[in-house]
């Protein structure tokens, strides 16, 4: 019955071989990949893309198994993930589709509306714990995070504690809407967020990174003309074998139409 | 005398708060979601992809996914699980292997879902290069719900007296006969049952699909078992922890927990409505 | 030909009998395999060596001192076992402090023999640099040891951040005990409940209401986990936060009370069972000696189906134990140790779910997910047998 079962679906996926892509990884960049594969998929009825979250690891994992076409990253491709590319012969491509801004988001209630990266570092690494020490109310701090291993987590730890650990111990969310939700909820709590994500349930903190000379608010146009400092990049990851396949579906995301839907979903375009 | 009277109407009082208790928080949870979860529904609801960054549009994408995965595990699960049924209660006898057999099916049955879903991702998504699919998540979901199959159809099998094995074998027929010409008829109804209750219970199961086949956004129906599909249970998981604007996808939240409430209510009350039915045929 | 028809059918019915061992012994191969990978690997990031000057008398740091040393939480060598000297740690992207981009080539060929020079030149430096340019720095250089990672590290390990960089700790501590917590929790919030509505059941309530009441309780076993999670998440968590006044809402608490609820089927199903399984003689005896209904209950009927009754809890544990998505969604899932109900928790399960989309395949932190896997596969096991021990002990009636 079972290999009767296997034979059936060889048969059937050999029948039916569509032209498809597959696009995998980082939960930052869903929404966005989403909307534009929804927006493609409208252009070109006859085109299949399938979006799925995981994180940016998972989605160059499968580009290095070959189980997915385009992994989405949120951080650049690791050392040791670039060199297993290589060493099964394939040549790495990387495209960066649009820049994401990660704004600091506090509780609306917060009267405390800009920090500098000393203090935010000073309150990720726990060694500020309570907001009358950044000239907010005697609340304690809430920091919370996003989970230990997404791109997100990594990006802040990299820009803003300067590599420095997080306090042992941290909230960690499984997604970027549960920090929302949580710091929405949660008098003393603070998080960070991509621009995207910013709705009228969290306040966003002026962030300085010049010791607080200048605050700048996050924004599209803030994050654009460089003025705001917490910007990285998002990239498509594609091995050049597949580039035939691939390439309209980038090529779309890149056209002036694509780089609008970046704006609209609240990223910075190209 | 008195005070003993006393503390057994306290405690019977008690016993019976609790008993309305537990059915209280059932009807809470499910009260919740579906007074929240009525009015998303609709027929749009129902039959459309999901659109707007996830904040319209439906659900049917993976109500299908949902459907395909149950017929894919049962067709993974059933038939191993109903063989092995009949060889555990009618051909090995009582000895040690039957012993064994037990004792792996109920640790089977204890494995949470997680490691399921660990097992399935490395063996077949990853060493058998099945990729993120249908037949990756059905194979994983099937291992899942095959101890549930071995065990309902061991008792529809148990529950079949002895004097039928024996008056069939006295009459001439082969082992196999007898089994397929009596055994399994008598006992069809309650195996029917006991295989519709573990679709049900598999069929809102999360962890085993998170890393085998659930694809975020997938409009399109699946094409062949290669391809990935949306699915209930990640979807809802997915809608409520993440998205840009948790407000706008709230709705759509509560709706699909409704729909997956309701297909499992649906599985759940349609095979105790079977047994019923078909054991009154047979009395 | 009828005959090895029969036959055929036959081995193909042993065969089927065979498949859940088979199934067993895959799934302990699989994740067994991929949970040793976790210990062939380097305590700190493959692909890069920690570099020290040679004049430095210390040749290995711990994981946990490495560290803390890039925390600046140790910042003299004397405290770990060298010179009294300031510590200065180094990352490969300092080195723009150091040299400009035209002074390193084009193609950072000259990146080798700078990063060498600086390392020489800084006697307290310790420099975290990818292998391959370590290879050729000058003689002036020696390679810290480093060791793979080894299992009373991460059995003992009271430290969860398996993305530390230079290295990642991989602590099990915060996590085993985070998921006993919310275990344990869950079962003294459920076997009261569940014992109750058991004795309920098998002794008063009608026949009328136990029909009624059986299959209600069914069907709280049949919504899918995922369902008790969002429904903690916007229920449970905000209500807790208000109730308690805490800072956050996403707490072991409420972790336990979803999980409660929960496991309350499986233990009203089983506990009754082993009630109703009290021989009626034993009863009609007690009532009999004068006792009344009560007294026969807590004197008679609980302690003798007290295994059965353990059974329950037993399964009850596992199956809470093993639950990941109601828990990931409502405990907050902060890898500490418990110190109190009302603090967020990190469980097992929650972790692999959470990190494993996450983690590199095949590097450190994806076999120390496996490892975690075996953890509780190997958890449940035990219930599994504890359970079937515990039950076997039962009187049959």
């Amino acid at each position: 019955m079972k290999q009767l079962f296997f034979i059936a679906a060889i048969l059937i996926s050999g029948l039916v071989a569509v032209q498809a892509q597959k696009i995998k990884g980082s939960d930052t960049c869903l929404p966005l990949s989403q909307k534009e594969a929804e927006d493609y998929m409208n252009a070109n009825p006859s085109a299949t893309v399938t979006v799925t979250g995981g994180g940016s690891g998972v989605g160059i994992s499968a580009l290095i198994e070959g189980t997915t076409d385009i992994a989405q990253s949120s951080r650049k491709i690791k050392f040791e993930e670039k060199q297993k590319i290589k060493d099964a012969g394939n040549v790495l491509k990387e495209v960066v589709v649009a820049y994401d801004a990660l704004a600091i988001v506090v509780n609306p209630d917060n009267q405390v509306t800009k920090l500098t990266r000393e203090q935010l570092e000073g309150i990720f690494t726990g060694k500020i714990t309570n907001w009358k020490e950044v000239g907010g109310a005697d609340l304690k701090i809430v920091p919370y995070s996003r989970e230990t291993s997404s791109g997100t987590y990594e990006f802040f730890k990299e820009s803003v504690l300067k590599n420095k650990n997080y306090k042992s111990g941290i909230m960690s969310m499984p997604a970027t809407g549960a920090i929302v939700q949580s710091v929405g909820q949660t008098k003393g709590a603070i998080g960070y967020i991509g621009l995207a994500y910013l709705s009228k349930d969290v306040k966003a903190i002026h962030v300085s990174y010049d010791k607080g000379k200048t605050f700048t608010a996050p924004s599209v146009k803030s994050a654009k003309d460089g003025s705001y400092p917490i910007v990285r990049e998002l990239y498509y990851y594609y091995i050049t074998k597949k580039e035939k396949q691939v390439r309209p579906f980038i090529d779309y995301v890149l056209s002036t139409k694509g780089q609008k839907t970046v704006s609209e979903i609240g990223f910075i375009p190209n | 005398m008195n005070s003993h009277l006393l503390k057994q109407n306290i405690a019977f009082a008690i016993f019976r708060i609790l008993g309305l208790m537990v059915v209280s928080i059932l009807f809470w949870i499910l009260g919740f979601i579906i007074y929240q979860g009525a009015g998303v529904i609709s027929w749009e609801f129902l039959t459309s992809a999901p659109s707007n960054g996830m904040t319209s549009g439906g659900i049917f994408p993976a109500i299908v996914g949902t459907l395909y995965l149950i017929v894919g595990s049962s067709v993974v699960a059933f038939p191993v699980g109903i063989l092995s049924a009949i060889y555990t209660s009618e051909y090995a006898g009582n000895g040690n292997i039957v012993k064994f057999i037990r004792i792996m099916t109920n640790n089977l049955a204890g494995i949470p879902s997680i490691v399921f879903g660990l097992f399935g991702m490395s063996l077949f998504v990853n060493t058998l290069g099945f990729g993120d699919s249908i037949l990756a998540g059905s194979l994983t979901l099937g291992m899942l719900a095959l101890p549930l199959v071995i065990r309902t159809t061991e008792e529809a099998l148990k529950a079949i007296p002895d004097t039928f094995r024996t008056g069939s074998l006295a009459l001439g027929a082969s082992k196999l006969q007898t089994v397929h010409r009596i055994i399994l008829p008598m006992a069809f109804p309650n195996i029917i049952t006991g295989l519709i209750l573990s679709i049900g219970r598999i069929s809102g199961e999360t962890a085993p699909i998170l890393f085998t086949v659930a694809a975020y956004f997938l409009p399109q129906l699946p094409h062949s078992i290669y391809d990935q599909v949306m699915a209930l249970p990640y979807h809802l998981y997915v809608i409520a922890v993440s998205g840009t604007d948790l407000e706008a996808t709230r709705p759509m939240a509560y709706g699909t927990a409704l729909v997956l409430i309701v297909i499992v209510l649906i599985i759940n009350i349609s095979a105790s409505y079977l047994r019923k039915k078909l054991q009154k045929r047979h009395a | 030909m009828k005959r090895i028809f029969e036959k055929f059918i036959e081995s193909l019915l042993t065969l089927s009998g065979a498949t859940t061992g088979i199934i067993i012994l895959l799934i302990v191969i699989f994740l067994f395999r991929e949970g040793a990978g976790f210990f062939r690997h380097s305590e700190i990031e493959s692909g890069y060596v920690l570099c020290v000057n040679e004049e430095n008398p210390v040749y290995r740091l711990t994981p946990k001192q490495i560290k803390e040393i890039f925390d600046y939480e140790i910042d003299n060598w004397s405290l770990v076992g060298g010179n009294d000297e300031e510590i200065t740690p180094f990352r490969i992207s300092d080195i723009s402090d150091y040299y400009s981009d035209e002074e390193l080539g084009e193609n950072n060929e000259f990146l080798p023999e700078k990063l060498g020079e600086i390392i020489a030149a800084t006697p307290g430096m310790v420099a975290f640099i990818p292998e391959q340019y370590a290879a050729d720095t000058n003689e002036r250089v020696r390679q810290l040891i480093t060791e793979k990672l080894n299992p009373a590290d991460f059995f003992g390990g009271d430290t969860w951040m398996p993305t530390a960089t230079p290295a990642p700790q991989f602590g099990l501590l915060p996590l085993l005990l985070g998921t006993l917590w919310v275990g344990l929790c869950a079962i003294l919030i459920a076997l009261p409940l569940g014992l109750g509505v058991a004795i309920y059941l098998g002794e008063l309530a009608d026949e009328k209401i136990r029909n009624l009441l059986k299959p209600t309780i069914e069907l709280l076993a049949g919504i899918p986990s995922v369902v008790y999670g969002f429904f903690g998440l916007v229920v449970v968590v905000p209500f807790i936060q208000k109730t308690f006044d805490l800072p956050v809402g996403e707490t072991a608490f409420a972790g336990s009370l979803i999980l409660a609820i929960m496991a309350l089927p499986t233990i009203i199903t089983v506990a009754e069972d082993a009630i109703r399984n009290t021989p009626q003689a034993m009863r009609e005896a007690s009532l009999g000696l004068g006792a009344n209904h009560w007294q026969t209950i807590y004197r008679v009927v609980v302690p003798y189906s007290i295994s059965g009754i353990s059974a329950a809890v037993v399964l009850g544990i596992g199956r809470a134990v093993g639950e990941t998505m109601a828990v990931l969604m409502v405990t907050g899932n902060a890898a500490v140790i418990p110190h109190s109900l009302f603090e967020p928790v990190r469980t097992i399960p929650a972790t692999v779910a959470a990190e494993l989309g996450e983690a590199p395949h095949g590097g450190a932190h994806y076999g120390a997910l496996f490892v975690l896997g075996c953890i509780l596969f190997l958890i449940t096991v035990v219930i599994s047998v504890t359970a079937e021990v515990i039950s076997k002990k039962q009187p049959q009636a």
